[in-house]
C-alpha cells in the first residue's frame, strides 16, 4: 500500500520527465507567429488547402500504431487544437495539448464509426492556429487540458473566426477553480462579451442521438488509483457552453470531468466501463449536434 | 398608270371574273391558236434553207415565238374578251366613313394633327365624290363607333381605340342596312390587342370590304417607348426576381438613358441603358421582391432631351408577394457538414422551412424543423397526402432502397402530379452509388447516371459556372452579375464531388467541376411533369462557408436560391391565373382556376368562387364554372370597371371540404394605352384591308378611292361586263411584238 502511494506521488514527475525526453527541446513560443491582424481575410485556394496527416511527439504516447486506413479521408475528423500552454516556473511551456493524444482521438473515431452513420477518419488531425487557413478545414475542434492554455492573440482571433464561420469547439479535462480561471482568461480573449452559461438539460446537444438527462461526473484515469471522481476542488461536473447569436451552442465546455481519459482508457480493463460509455455518448451527442445545428 | 393601260382600276381585275363574250366555243380558240402556231412553225421550217444563215437556230425560234404571240393575241380579240364584276348600284348603297377620334389622332406629326389631316381629306373632295355615287354615313371611332353629322363633331380626345369593336358594330348594322363598303381613316393605334378573328370572319361573311386610309407617320421621330414589362405576378418574400423591359426608340440611337424600377415610391433597381437600333431592345433588371403584399411595380425610362412623347416612358404591373413559408422535406442518410450548413442557410430565409429527417445511426432518425411531435414520427411519409403537404423534397446521401416501392412511386407523383421540386444531392449513398439507377428515379433525374459505383470522391475540386449558370438567378451569389461570376472563380474548392453522369436532353447544366481535367456536371436542373428536379452532385459545399470570411453570404445565398427555385413554382391545390394581368381601357378579364383534390388529381366537382375586391375595397363574389373540355379547370368572365389594382381570392371547396384558395392580382389603367404605339400601324391596316377584300390607301391616293370602292359584293349590287379588247395595253402589246421582231430582223440583217 505504501509502495503504491509512493508510486502515485512520483507519477507526475515521471510523466514530466518522460515527456521532456520524448519531445526533445521545448519550442520557444516567442518565435511562433502571433499576428492576428490577417485573421479573417479572404485567402487563395492554395492557402486554404488542408495540412497532410502527421503525428507529433506527445506527452503520453509516441509509438502509437497508425491504422492501415489512415489515408482514407472521412466526412468527420477528430481535430485536436495545438494551443500554447501557460509557462511553468522555469519559463517553459509544456505540450498540454497532447494529453491523451493520439489514443483517445482514435478510440473516439472508432466509436463514431461503430455507433453512428458518420464516415469518420480513423486518425486525428492536429490543428494549429499558425498553419494558415488549415483550421477551417476541420469544423469540429477539440482541446484538452484547457485549464493550462494561454492563447496567443493569433490563436484567440483564429478560434473566434473559426467559430463565427460555423465551426464547433469542445474542450475538456480541466478541474477546479484555478484551472477554470486560467481557461476563462483565454476564453475571454476569444469572446470578451459572450457569456459562458450552464447548458440546461433540455438543450438539444444532450438529445441528438442519446437522451442524456442523467449525466454523472466522468473521472480521469486517476480514478483507478484514487477512486475519486473529482480532481482538485472540481467536485461537481459542469456542462457549460457559449451560444452564438442564433441560440446555437458553438463552444461546449466540459469542466470538472475527463472525457478524454474515458475515451483513451475505453480498452483499459481497470477503468470502469460506465465512464467510457457515458464519455462516448457525450462525445457523439456533441459531434452530431455540431453537424446538425 | 395602271388604269391608263388597262382601262379599269386594279380592283376590277382582282374582284372580277374573266369571260369571253364571243359565241364561238372556247375550245375553238385554243385549237385556232395551236393551229396558227404550228402553221407559222411549219412555214419557217420549210423556208429555213432559204433564209440567211444569220437567223437560224434559236434566232429562228425567237421569230417564231414573236409571230405566234402576235397571232394568239389577235385570235383572242376575235373571241371578245371581257371582265365580269359585281359593282355597287349608284345611290342605293351606304358607304360608312369611319374616322378615328382617339387621342393619338391629335398628334402633330404630318405638319398638322392627324385628325386635321383626316378632316382635310374628307372635306377637300373625298366626301363629295363619295356622295355623288353613294349615300355616305360618317362615324367617329374610339371605344366603338358613333354616327356623327359632319366632321365638325370630331374631337380627338377619347382615351382608347378599339377598331375591332367598331367594325363589329358596322358588320351588325350591315344586316339591316345596305352598307356597301367601309372607309376607315385611322392611325391604326388599336388598344384592345388587335382585331379579333371573329370580327374579321363576320366582315368576310358579309363580304363587307374595309378600305383603310393610313394617317400619320409610320415611324415617330425622337421617341423612346417602353414596349413591354414582363415580371412574375407572384413571388416569395425576399425573392430575387427579374423584370424584362422591352423598349424601342427612334432618333436616339447611341444615347444613354436611365431605366428605373420602382414599387410604391421605392426604387427597386436602376440601370443606365445604351439605346440601340434593334427593333426591340430588351433590358433585364433584377430586384428583390421584398416584404409580403401587393405591389405596383413600375418601369420608367427617364425622359431624354427633345423626346416627342414622354407619356409612353413607363409601364406598371401588379406583383403579389406571398409570405407563406414553403416547406421542404430533407431526407439525409448520414450526418455531414452540408446538412448543417444547408439548414443554417434556410433558417435565415423567412420564406423557407426545412423539415429534416436524419439517420444518425442505423436505427435512429433525428428530426428537425417539425411542426408537431407526430410529424415524421414514423419515418418517411407513407401516404400521398402527407408527402404532398411539402412543396419540395431533398434526397441527400440516402440509399434508394431506404424507400419502399410505394414510397418511390409517391416521390415520382410528388414531382409529376403534385408539381413539387425534387433535389438530389451528391454523397457516398447518393445517385449511382446509392442505387438510384432504377425506375422511377431514373426517369426523374435530370441526368443519366453512370452504370458503375464509386462515383463519389473525397477529392477537392473547383466549381465553375457554365454560360447558362452565368445567366441564372440560382447561381447569382452577388447582386451584380459580373461580380457574381468573378466570385465563382475564387470560391473555395468543394470538399468532394460525384460523377452524376450525362445531362438529359432538355436539362440545363448551371455549374460543373474540374475533376482532374474532366468536366463533370455539378448543378443540373430540369422540368419534370408539373414540377422540377435538380442534381447538386456534391456534399462538400460547406467549405464555401468555412473557408470564406465572416460576412460573406455567397454560400447561404446559393442555397437559398436553389431551395427557392425548388419550391417557388410549386402549385397549391388551387391555382388562380388570368391571361392578362394588365388591363388597358378594356376591363374585361377572364378569371381562371385550376383545382386539384387532396391527392392532386383534377377536381371537376368543386364549388369555385372568386371574391374580387376593387380599388375602393368593395367586394364582389364571382362564381367560376368548369370548362367542359379541361378537367379541373374553372373560369369566369368579369369586368373591372374602375381603374386601379384588384385582388381576387379564388376559393374551392367540395361539399364541406375546403380544397384551397389562391390570390390573383390584376390592374386596370385608363387613358394610358393611347400614349403607346402612336406611330401609324400600317401593317395592321394593310392586313385588315387584305383580309376583308378592301384596299389600303395612303392619304395621297384617296382620290382613287370613290371609284375603286364601287366594286364590292356587299350592299345592293349589279353585275357589270366590261370589254377588254380596246385596252391600250393590248395595242401596246401588238406594237411591242411587231416592233421587236422588226428590230431583231434589222439587227440580224435580214430586212
Amino acid at each position: 500500500m505504501l509502495l503504491r502511494g509512493v508510486l502515485v506521488a512520483m507519477l507526475p514527475a515521471f510523466l514530466l520527465l518522460s515527456a521532456l525526453w520524448a519531445a526533445g527541446p521545448i519550442p520557444d513560443w516567442r518565435q511562433f507567429p502571433n499576428d492576428a491582424s490577417m485573421v479573417g481575410r479572404r485567402t487563395s485556394r492554395k492557402e486554404q488547402a488542408p495540412q497532410k496527416f502527421r503525428e507529433y511527439p506527445a506527452w503520453e504516447y509516441n509509438n502509437f500504431p497508425i491504422p492501415a486506413d489512415a489515408g482514407v479521408p472521412g466526412e468527420w475528423v477528430f481535430a485536436r487544437f495545438m494551443y500554447r500552454a501557460v509557462p511553468t516556473w522555469s519559463g517553459y511551456r509544456l505540450i498540454n495539448w497532447t494529453i491523451d493524444y493520439p489514443r483517445s482521438d482514435r478510440h473516439l473515431s472508432a466509436a463514431v464509426r461503430r455507433l453512428t452513420r458518420i464516415q469518420a477518419r480513423s486518425v486525428e488531425e492536429p490543428v494549429a492556429a499558425e498553419d494558415g487557413d488549415d483550421i477551417y478545414n476541420w469544423p469540429w475542434l477539440y482541446a484538452v487540458e484547457v485549464g493550462h492554455w494561454d492563447l496567443t492573440d493569433l490563436e484567440a482571433a483564429k478560434l473566434r473566426d473559426f467559430l463565427e464561420r460555423g465551426g464547433f469547439f469542445m474542450c475538456d479535462d480541466f478541474h477546479g477553480t484555478v484551472e477554470w480561471q486560467t481557461f476563462e482568461a483565454s476564453m475571454k480573449k476569444v469572446f470578451p462579451n459572450r457569456p459562458i452559461v450552464d447548458l440546461p438539460n433540455d438543450e438539444a446537444i444532450f438529445h441528438t442521438v442519446y437522451d442524456l438527462d442523467d449525466r454523472y461526473q466522468v473521472p480521469g484515469e486517476q480514478f483507478v488509483y484514487s477512486h475519486r471522481t473529482y480532481e482538485k476542488d472540481g467536485y461537481q461536473a459542469r456542462w457549460r457552453g457559449i451560444y452564438d447569436d442564433k441560440g446555437r451552442v458553438m463552444v461546449a465546455i466540459c469542466h470538472n470531468m475527463d472525457l478524454g481519459d474515458s475515451w483513451e482508457h475505453a480498452d483499459n480493463p481497470e477503468y470502469p466501463e460506465q465512464y467510457s460509455a457515458l464519455g462516448f455518448r457525450i462525445g457523439i451527442d456533441y459531434l452530431v449536434y455540431a453537424m446538425t445545428h | 398608270m395602271f388604269e391608263f393601260l388597262f382601262k379599269y382600276p386594279a380592283g376590277v381585275f382582282s374582284k372580277g371574273t374573266f369571260v369571253l363574250l364571243g359565241t364561238w366555243p372556247r375550245w375553238a380558240l385554243g385549237l385556232s391558236i395551236a393551229a396558227a402556231v404550228l402553221a407559222i412553225g411549219a412555214i419557217l421550217w420549210k423556208r429555213r434553207s432559204r433564209v440567211a444563215s444569220s437567223v437560224r437556230g434559236l434566232r429562228l425560234a425567237a421569230i417564231w415565238g414573236l409571230q405566234s404571240a402576235l397571232l394568239a393575241i389577235l385570235l383572242l380579240l376575235l373571241w371578245e374578251p371581257a371582265i365580269s364584276v359585281t359593282a355597287l348600284r349608284p345611290q342605293q348603297n351606304i358607304i360608312a366613313v369611319v374616322v378615328d377620334d382617339s387621342r393619338s389622332m391629335a398628334l402633330n406629326d404630318v405638319g398638322r394633327t392627324r385628325e386635321e389631316m383626316a378632316t382635310h381629306l374628307l372635306n377637300s373632295g373625298l366626301l363629295r365624290n363619295l356622295s355623288s355615287r353613294f349615300q355616305v354615313r360618317l362615324y367617329r371611332l374610339d371605344a366603338g363607333v358613333q354616327r356623327i353629322a359632319d366632321t365638325a363633331q370630331l374631337k380627338p380626345d377619347q382615351t382608347s381605340t378599339q377598331i375591332g369593336k367598331g367594325l363589329r358594330q358596322l358588320a351588325d348594322e350591315a344586316a339591316t342596312l345596305p352598307i356597301g363598303a367601309v372607309v376607315l381613316m385611322t392611325d391604326g393605334a388599336d388598344n384592345s390587342g388587335g382585331i379579333d378573328l371573329d370580327t374579321v370572319a363576320e366582315l368576310r361573311r358579309r363580304r363587307l370590304p374595309v378600305n383603310t386610309v393610313g394617317i400619320g407617320r409610320e415611324q415617330l421621330a425622337n421617341d423612346v417607348e417602353l414596349d413591354g414589362l414582363d415580371l412574375p405576378v407572384k413571388a416569395l418574400t425576399g425573392s430575387r426576381l427579374q423584370a424584362q423591359v422591352a423598349l424601342r426608340q427612334n432618333g436616339f440611337s447611341g444615347k444613354h438613358a436611365k431605366l428605373l424600377l420602382t414599387a410604391d415610391g421605392n426604387i427597386l433597381a436602376s440601370r443606365d441603358v445604351a439605346l440601340n437600333d434593334a427593333p426591340e431592345q430588351v433590358e433585364t433588371l433584377e430586384f428583390n421582391a421584398g416584404k409580403a403584399g401587393v405591389k405596383n411595380v413600375r418601369a420608367r425610362l427617364e425622359p431624354l432631351p427633345g423626346e416627342s412623347n414622354t407619356l409612353n416612358n413607363e409601364l406598371t404591373q401588379a406583383l403579389s408577394v406571398d409570405d407563406a413559408k414553403r416547406r421542404i422535406l430533407y431526407v439525409e442518410g448520414e450526418p455531414r457538414w452540408d446538412y448543417k450548413f444547408l439548414r443554417r442557410a434556410a433558417e435565415d430565409d423567412p420564406a423557407l422551412q426545412i423539415v429534416s429527417m436524419l439517420r444518425t445511426t442505423q436505427n435512429k432518425i433525428y428530426r428537425q424543423g417539425i411542426s408537431n411531435p407526430n410529424e415524421l414520427a414514423d419515418g418517411f411519409p407513407s401516404k400521398p397526402e402527407e408527402l404532398f403537404n411539402y412543396q419540395g423534397l431533398i434526397l441527400g446521401s440516402v440509399e434508394s432502397a431506404y424507400f419502399t416501392t410505394a414510397q418511390q412511386q409517391m416521390i415520382k407523383d410528388f414531382v409529376d402530379r403534385r408539381g413539387g421540386g425534387l433535389l438530389f444531392l451528391g454523397g457516398r449513398w447518393a445517385l449511382a452509388d446509392g442505387g438510384y439507377n432504377i425506375p422511377p428515379f431514373r426517369e426523374l433525374l435530370p441526368v443519366t447516371l453512370p452504370n458503375r459505383k464509386n462515383t463519389f470522391q473525397r477529392i477537392f475540386v473547383a466549381a465553375e459556372l457554365t454560360d447558362a449558370g452565368k445567366k441564372s438567378l440560382i447561381t447569382r451569389i452577388e447582386e451584380d452579375p459580373e461580380k457574381s461570376v468573378q466570385h465563382w472563380e475564387v470560391l473555395p474548392y468543394l470538399a468532394n464531388y460525384q460523377d452524376p453522369g450525362t445531362p438529359k436532353p432538355g436539362a440545363v447544366v448551371l455549374a460543373r467541376v474540374d475533376a482532374g481535367g474532366t468536366r463533370l456536371p455539378l448543378l443540373v436542373t430540369e422540368n419534370y411533369g408539373r414540377g422540377r428536379t435538380a442534381v447538386f452532385a456534391t456534399g462538400g459545399s460547406w467549405r464555401w462557408r468555412m473557408q470564406q470570411p465572416v460576412g460573406d453570404t455567397s454560400e447561404e445565398t446559393f442555397w437559398r436560391q436553389l431551395l427557392r427555385y425548388l419550391v417557388s413554382a410549386t402549385p397549391s391545390r388551387v391555382v388562380a391565373s388570368t391571361p392578362n394581368a394588365r388591363l388597358e381601357d378594356d376591363g374585361r378579364i377572364q378569371l381562371r382556376a385550376e383545382v386539384r383534390d387532396t391527392q392532386y388529381f383534377p377536381a371537376s366537382d368543386a364549388d369555385v368562387r372568386a371574391n374580387v375586391i376593387d380599388p375602393d375595397g368593395v367586394a364582389e363574389t364571382v362564381p367560376l364554372r368548369p370548362e367542359p373540355l379541361a378537367q379541373g379547370i374553372y373560369s369566369a368572365e368579369w369586368s373591372a370597371e374602375k381603374p386601379g389594382s384588384y385582388i381576387a381570392e379564388i376559393t374551392a371547396k367540395r361539399g364541406t371540404q375546403q380544397l384551397g384558395s389562391d390570390v390573383l392580382t390584376f390592374r386596370r389603367e385608363n387613358g394610358v394605352a393611347e400614349n403607346f404605339h402612336r406611330e401609324q400601324n400600317r401593317e395592321l391596316l394593310q392586313k385588315l384591308a387584305e383580309e376583308t377584300g378592301g384596299q389600303y390607301y395612303k392619304p395621297s391616293d384617296v382620290g382613287r378611292l370613290p371609284q375603286q370602292i364601287s366594286y364590292s359584293e356587299a350592299g345592293i349590287t349589279a353585275h357589270e361586263t366590261k370589254d377588254l379588247w380596246d385596252m391600250p395595253a393590248v395595242f401596246l402589246a401588238i406594237l411591242l411584238l411587231k416592233g421587236t421582231e422588226w428590230l431583231l430582223r434589222r439587227k440580224w440583217a435580214v430586212v
